[in-house]
């Protein structure tokens, strides 16, 4: 069977594992970016808290995501819980750190002003620090979707949803005539899905980043 | 950044004020895990850190031994049923740990081998034209998953511990070829004229000036490469190449915990030993004319 007359067949199966997989993403990406978020955002003032965040963050960064898994699958089991558990955790490392590298870097004479026209500490946060530090969170986001991408496809083997399954059946039947489409169509999909979501983050780019910084 | 404008050197008019100029966008994109955020501020880790300090040197080792020898007692004195032990019996665990040790070391040379002279070569003037193509190439690889690659290949060249190496260089050149790319170009070019000007040739240049300065980006890339080749070295199991990614699907597969543990532990303390050996060889072979506001 050709590449294209497997998609044919099977595009109900690949729509549905893709729609998994994005969906997937997406859901921990946002679980991420709040968690991240708070967090960058809970230690970004103080040296030995923002330093231990990174410090924490990179550790776990280096952890293989197989090895995170399967850590996690005898506390929570096979299927989703550990696939959201690990995707979360990984995806919250670019963010913390960009959070904290860009709060770090407001110009501290922009929120003294902000202070002396009178805004609140919650204002100031949200009016003048997070909007100059967007970028480098973006970017964080970014970095992490890429990641998570392919984490996600790693997932599949500890019974989590997605595109992976369709490169595991490729492995699981190698040798026979559909192993090739499959790991294909898997790994081609999981391309598109990254280069999609690239794109979309650049338009939430340009409508998000406030004017005055644009580069 | 903007500001790093260079006049050319005479004769090199057909070189168009692009090739020059450095690509911020290039240097922000390569997510790999020790490069988060580069371009993006100054980050944490790279402000003023000095020469090692003891507790740096020692902490880790220590945790990570600690780790190891309670993994141990734990291991050896837990109740495993027959499945269980026969997955751990003899050898096999250490069998696997430096399957996975051997693994990582190989395919961390090749990436070496390949990216760094790549990368000096696309940044020379005549190839430079090629480099957004590079780091397209780059932005897809990144996209692609190791999984997705190594099982490619898997179809491509059989199973076995070679296909597994190339998988894994595969997959780790790219991140290191554009930091050794982003590494040369963001040296002070005026410092580069100047060595010109006193009459260095362009392999004077190369080795005394520009090699020099981009210690510091060339060795986070091979740091980088290692800790991407540890995690890809799980997954070499699926390729036939062994390793402790082994144990862990072992344990998926027959559902034993033990195993699934006692492998996942494993490739933890190596991933965690690995890095550490790499930060520390990072911070010794930096040039000490670097150290201060580098």
């Amino acid at each position: 069977m050709s590449f294209w007359s497997y998609l044919g067949n099977r595009h109900q199966q690949l729509l549905t594992d893709a729609f998994q997989h994005a969906s997937a993403v997406f859901q921990c990406m946002v679980l991420a970016t709040v968690i991240g978020v708070v967090l960058g955002v809970l230690t970004y003032r103080s040296e030995w808290a923002g330093n231990l965040a990174v410090t924490a963050t990179s550790t776990i960064l280096t952890i293989p995501s197989l090895a995170l898994i399967g850590l996690l699958i005898p506390v929570l089991g096979l299927g989703v819980p550990p696939t959201v558990t690990a995707l979360t955790l990984y995806g919250l490392l670019p963010i913390v750190r960009n959070a904290i590298v860009g709060l770090r870097g407001v110009d501290p004479t922009l929120v003294d002003a902000a202070k002396g026209i009178g805004m609140s500490r919650f204002a100031r946060l949200a009016k003048v620090e997070l909007p100059l530090a967007w970028p480098p969170i973006l970017t964080g986001i970014r970095v992490s979707t890429q990641m998570l991408m392919g984490i996600a496809a790693i997932a599949a083997y500890a019974s989590g949803p997605g595109l992976g399954n369709e490169i595991f059946r490729g492995i699981a039947s190698l040798g026979s005539a559909n192993a090739l489409n499959q790991v294909l169509a898997g790994t081609l999909g999981i391309v598109v899905l990254a280069l999609l979501f690239d794109a979309a983050y650049i338009v939430v780019g340009r409508m998000t980043i406030p004017r005055g910084i644009r580069v | 950044m903007s500001a790093r404008r260079p006049e050319r050197p005479p004769g090199e008019h057909e070189v168009r004020g692009r090739a020059f100029r450095d690509d911020p966008e290039a240097a922000e994109d390569d997510g790999v895990a020790g490069a988060v955020g580069t371009g993006t501020g100054p980050l944490p880790h790279e402000a003023p850190e000095r020469r090692l300090r003891w507790p740096k040197l020692v902490i880790t080792p220590l945790v990570l031994g600690a780790a190891l020898g309670a993994t141990y007692l734990w291991i050896s004195n837990a109740d495993l049923d027959s499945i269980a032990h026969n997955a751990l019996a003899g050898d096999t665990v250490q069998l696997r740990f430096w399957q996975s040790v051997k693994l990582t070391a190989y395919s961390t040379f090749w990436v070496l081998i390949i990216a760094i002279p790549v990368g000096i070569a696309l940044t020379r003037r005549q190839l430079r034209k090629a480099t957004p193509f590079v780091t397209a190439l780059a932005n897809i690889g990144q996209a692609t998953p190791a999984i997705g690659l190594l099982a490619l290949l898997v179809i491509w060249l059989g199973i076995g511990p070679r296909t597994a190496i190339i998988g894994m260089v595969a997959y780790a050149v790219l991140p290191v070829l554009s930091n050794t790319m982003a590494g040369l170009r963001s040296i002070d070019p005026t410092l580069v004229e100047s060595a010109r000007g006193i009459g260095m040739s362009a392999v004077g240049v190369l080795s005394k000036v520009e090699l020099p300065l981009a210690v510091p980006l060339i060795l986070a890339g091979v740091r980088t490469a290692l800790v991407l080749n540890v995690g890809t070295s799980t997954l070499a199991t699926f390729g036939g190449g062994g390793g402790l990614g082994d144990l862990i699907t072992t344990g998926i597969q027959t559902q034993r915990m033990p195993v699934l543990v006692l492998g996942s532990i494993l490739t933890v303390l190596l991933a965690l030993a690995v890095d550490w050996i790499a930060s520390v060889a990072e911070q010794l072979m930096r040039p000490r004319g670097l150290e201060v506001g580098s």
